[in-house]
């Protein structure tokens, strides 16, 4: 048994870290910045095997490790292809991370459950940008904060608070683990036999690429209705979200609304000064809105890969908000109509992503369907949406309801355009598409 | 141990459509009973007959006017006794439609009932001064009737029907009507039936309040039928029509004191619509909202039968997708259904019949063939009412298509002669000769399905997939305490040796070839065998499992551990 956590693995952390991919940077950080700012044991068998809890920090962040300890030369058949799972070997035992370990992974959830939940089997799902997950027996998920942050983690709050609320579109909370400073783990329910509402999209959309569809209510893979289940179901999550946040005051909603419209010009003049040029009578509109309605905790990142269809309807995921944005930006009340809008943004990248890899002339010739496939199915998301009894109440008057709206996807596509341009550009023109139908308020 | 019922494959049989043996133009028993070699081939364990009662054919024989007596044009009581024997001796059961909700008018107790309201018979049905009772009920042909009451002018009253008006509903609160209808269905068990399929089950009584479906009078009426049965007729089965929600219809199943099955009529349409919307969520819907069933009992499940296809169980919304979808012309559309054989509906499409049958034969429950679709039968919707669907057996490219010796001009119907799915085309004789062919597709599928009794009696679970457009399940036994597979009475004793039997399914909804990454690190070791071919596929490791399916393609995979060192499957397998 490890007497203590072995100060000769910290040479190894720079490298080990650089692997990961929810590390943020590709470089090794330098030696001097990363520390041990604790571990701990969480469990041995008394002998050689151990899962030990590690915080590290570098900089100003700090990352989870869960590491697993065997002694040395005994195998471990679920690392082999996996070396930048482990850390490296001490004192006659060697460290990896315990994700991959089949055995320690069930101990881990039984560890910090307190032994309220128990599993036959666990595998690692694929991994994420700032998590790991696990899914044991299919019944539960368990998601391993990475990059931990100080306070709340807003995915936990949040959908725990929901579903205390009585809301049943989220994934029932099972499992949280925390310290009085950090979040470290979540548990939920497993969604068995769940499809990612992306994927169910796309599935829709392959008739209009195999050139067989007329027009996109009668595809065979008509989209509609479920469109108008997941619209009511985002409705009936922000009626969820008022009752247990509560509503901004008035002057601050009107307040963040105006921020975000001063902001525009600045950003439509970095997306393009023709955009900008055109922009004015639409600036203008938005300016002029009276009264932009009820600001009120909302999804923040609301799009089809944020939902997840299933036998019992749509579930929403993820409430951690937009990542590229300052945490205090994403916990701040904005209109509903940021989820709704950000919904529309995704119906209309699913409608282009085919178009998007296809020669020009048959993106010339799709072209109709995708704008009728989107057409059709923001239609149905938003009937679906308005379908919902009390949802009056949380939108603006309907005199300044389209321009909020309008204000809300412009906001959404100009982040899309500075996201693709700095990482995808072969998909600039889907943003940039949207930011021209705006602007010539042809949307 | 489980029943026979739960293992078997039912073939739904119109005896005047199936095959003509005295050359009258009209199929009869002996006709049906000339054709047992031939169902015996194909592998079904039992026949639904439609009703073979005196009737004035007003209602494809549902409107029975005479509950002892054969309808004349099939013959007589010695043909159904000789039809019952010759099946029995192939091992194949029959169990016939019995109405017992209503009876034709030209019934003799209607007849007597509708003279005056003092007669012997005047509360053997439901009569009544005006029609303000029983408000709540819908009405359910809608294309045809206007109200539940209709007038009757000799004995100055209205009476009740839930169906057409010329089928006046039975009085079951009257004692006299509940003990003779009892006797009917001794009568019949007694010549040798092997069970019914009870029409219309969920209307026996009324209620003013209700909407007058599962009253609670209703279901103590059928635990008193149960009883009998079970007491007098051992092993025969009361399978109930009732076109309800299944938390609904799994009441009739009582404590496993009512019936022993129950259609589940939603999963049928949504099994359409997953295919044309390419994705699983129609069907892993309505089995999640499936409730268990009490041991021993089982669902009928079926792909088409002799009534329109019933979207009785969709959403306004489905409905309308689905009539948009499968019923170009409104002539194919009938009451709140589609009037048209399986493959039609698919466009011709032998791939995707094949995929609906796959589903259909891998589905929790025992499935039900209708008559004709074994050789992929079209219809004609030019024909009145559901007579589209009820044309005559295609047996041979000869005239009448093999069907009867009688003229043309004769037949009850005219054989199908359209250059797609005319018995030129399609037919039984041409099909026998094809290996090739859908029929021998069929019995392929009859045949392995038959060497896995946990198709019928295993548990039902959905494997999670990411690509929408598949759907994948297992079907495992549950094993008895002492580690063995529970024998099936009458099953291949090679089948229900002592290992556990699990298989699963693999189904591609669309039709474009499609990739799937299988979740089966639970069964870590196991060889995945393909049940038609025993192909042996690669081992499940660690990693979830992956496959490729073509368009509408399939698999139904065993799992098995591998085979011991030296066996003759490891060398074959590699």
């Amino acid at each position: 048994m490890l007497s203590d956590w072995p100060a000769d693995l910290q040479a190894a952390l720079p490298g080990y870290l650089a692997a990961q991919r929810w590390f943020s940077g590709a470089e090794p950080p330098p030696a001097e910045a990363v520390r041990t700012a604790s571990s701990r044991r969480l469990w041995s068998d008394g002998h050689a095997r151990e899962l030990w809890q590690v915080l590290v920090g570098v900089g100003e962040a700090v990352y989870q490790l869960v590491l697993g300890v065997r002694p040395a030369g005994e195998p471990a058949e679920f690392l082999q292809g996996r070396d930048k799972a482990v850390l490296g070997s001490v004192e006659g035992v060697y460290v990896y991370d315990a994700v991959w370990d089949p055995e320690l992974a069930k101990t881990l959830l039984e560890v910090i459950s307190g032994g309220s939940q128990k599993a036959d089997r666990s595998r690692p799902m694929g991994a994420e940008q700032s998590n790991s997950s696990l899914v044991f027996d299919d019944r539960l998920i368990l998601k391993l904060f990475r990059r931990l942050r100080p306070g709340r983690n807003p995915d936990v709050e949040v959908t725990t608070a929901l579903a205390s609320a009585g809301f049943g579109h989220v994934a029932a909370p099972l499992v949280e683990w925390r310290d009085d400073e950090y979040d470290f783990a979540f548990g939920q329910q497993y969604l068995a036999g769940g499809t990612e509402g992306w994927a169910l999209a796309l599935t829709s959309l392959r008739d209009l690429y195999t050139g067989a569809a007329g027009a996109p209510a009668e595809a065979g893979g008509d989209f509609a209705a479920e469109a108008a289940r997941l619209g009511r179901v985002t409705a009936e999550m922000h009626v969820a979200l008022r009752d247990v946040f509560g509503q901004a005051q008035k002057g601050d909603a009107q307040r963040s609304w105006q921020a975000m419209v001063h902001g525009l010009p600045a950003r439509l003049e970095r997306a393009g000064p023709a955009l900008e040029d055109a922009a004015g009578p639409l600036l203008e509109r938005l300016s002029a809105v009276p009264d932009p309605g009820p600001a009120i905790r909302v999804h923040g990142d609301f799009h089809l890969g944020q939902v997840m269809r299933t036998d019992l309807g749509w579930y929403v995921l993820d409430f951690e908000g937009e990542p590229a944005r300052p945490l205090e930006e994403r916990l701040a009340p904005a209109s509903p109509y940021k989820d709704v809008t950000g919904m529309l943004r995704s119906l209309h990248y699913a409608s282009r992503h085919a178009l998007v890899e296809r020669a020009v002339d048959d993106w010339v010739e799709m072209l109709p369907a995708a704008e009728a496939w989107e057409a059709h199915n923001r239609q149905a998301f938003l009937d679906g949406y308005s379908s919902c009894p009390r949802i009056g109440e949380l939108l603006p008057d309907p005199a300044s309801s389209p321009a909020v709206m309008v204000g809300y996807e412009l906001d959404k596509a100009l982040y899309e355009l500075e996201y693709e341009r700095a990482h995808r550009p072969e998909w600039v023109s889907i943003p940039m598409d949207a930011l021209e139908r705006l602007v010539a308020g042809t949307s | 141990m489980s029943s026979w019922f739960q293992t078997a494959v039912f073939y739904e049989v119109l005896v005047r459509g199936f095959y003509d043996a005295n050359g009258d133009g009209s199929g009869d028993l002996a006709g049906l009973t000339s054709k047992l070699d031939y169902l015996q081939w194909l592998g079904v364990d039992c026949l639904w007959l439609l009703p073979i009662y005196q009737s004035p054919l007003r209602d494809g024989g549902y409107d029975i006017s005479d509950f002892w007596t054969i309808l004349p044009e099939y013959g007589d009581l010695a043909d159904a006794v000789n039809l019952i024997e010759e099946a029995h001796k192939r091992g194949i059961r029959i169990i016939a439609d019995l109405v017992v909700n209503h009876t034709s008018d030209q019934h003799p107790w209607f007849q007597e009932s509708r003279l005056d309201t003092t007669n012997a018979r005047a509360d053997w049905y439901v009569w009544s001064d005006d029609e303000e009772r029983y408000k709540d009920a819908r009405i359910i042909f809608v294309d045809t009737e206007k109200s539940n009451w209709t007038f009757d002018a000799q004995r100055g009253q209205f009476y009740w029907h839930r169906f057409f008006s010329h089928q006046p509903d039975l009085n079951y609160d009257n004692p006299e009507v509940a003990d003779t209808m009892i006797d009917v269905c001794r009568y019949w068990l007694d010549i040798g039936l092997d069970g019914f399929r009870l029409d219309a089950v969920p209307y026996l009584f009324e209620r003013d309040g209700t909407n007058c479906e599962n009253l609670p009078e209703t279901h103590e009426y059928l635990r008193r039928l149960r009883k009998e049965v079970d007491a007098l007729y051992p092993g025969r089965v009361l399978l109930a029509e009732a076109n309800q929600w299944p938390e609904d219809v799994v009441e009739y199943f009582g404590d496993g004191d009512e019936c022993h099955m129950c259609f589940h009529f939603p999963v049928m349409p949504r099994m359409f619509m997953a295919v044309r919307r390419e994705q699983r969520y129609p069907i892993t819907e309505i089995l999640a909202r499936t409730p268990q069933i009490p041991p021993g009992c089982q669902w009928g499940i079926f792909l088409r039968n002799h009534d329109e296809l019933t979207l009785e169980m969709v959403t306004d919304e489905e409905r309308d997708y689905m009539w948009a979808e499968y019923a170009k012309d409104p002539r194919m559309k009938r009451n709140i259904g589609i009037g048209r054989r399986l493959a039609p509906l698919v466009d011709g499409d032998r791939r995707v019949a094949e995929l609906l049958h796959a589903l259909l034969f891998s589905f929790p429950g025992s499935p039900i063939l209708y008559y004709g679709d074994e050789i992929g039968m079209g219809d004609n919707i030019y024909l009145g009412d559901r007579d589209g669907v009820r044309t005559p057996m295609q047996w041979s490219p000869d005239r009448n298509a093999g069907f009867s010796r009688a003229d043309f001009a004769q037949l009850y119907l005219p054989p199908l002669m359209d250059p797609v799915y005319g018995y030129q085309a399609v037919n039984v004789e041409a099909q026998m000769r094809n290996p090739s062919s859908i029929l021998h597709w069929m019995k392929r599928m009859l045949e392995v399905r038959k060497q896995h009794p946990v198709f019928g009696t295993g548990s039902f679970e959905v494997i999670t997939v990411d690509n929408p457009s598949v759907l994948a399940y297992v079907r495992s036994a549950v094993e008895p305490e002492d580690g063995a597979a529970a024998p099936v009475e009458g099953a291949d004793p090679d089948a229900t040796a002592s290992r556990p039997d699990i298989v699963l399914c693999v189904c591609n909804l669309s039709k474009l070839a499609q990739p799937a990454e299988l979740p089966l690190q639970r069964w870590e070791g196991k060889i995945p065998i393909e049940l038609l071919g025993r192909v042996p596929f690669p081992r499940i490791g660690e990693l979830p499992y992956f496959v490729t399916l073509a368009p509408y393609g399939f698999y139904w995979f065993e799992l098995v551990d591998p085979p011991g060192r030296g066996s003759p499957a490891a060398e074959g397998g590699g």
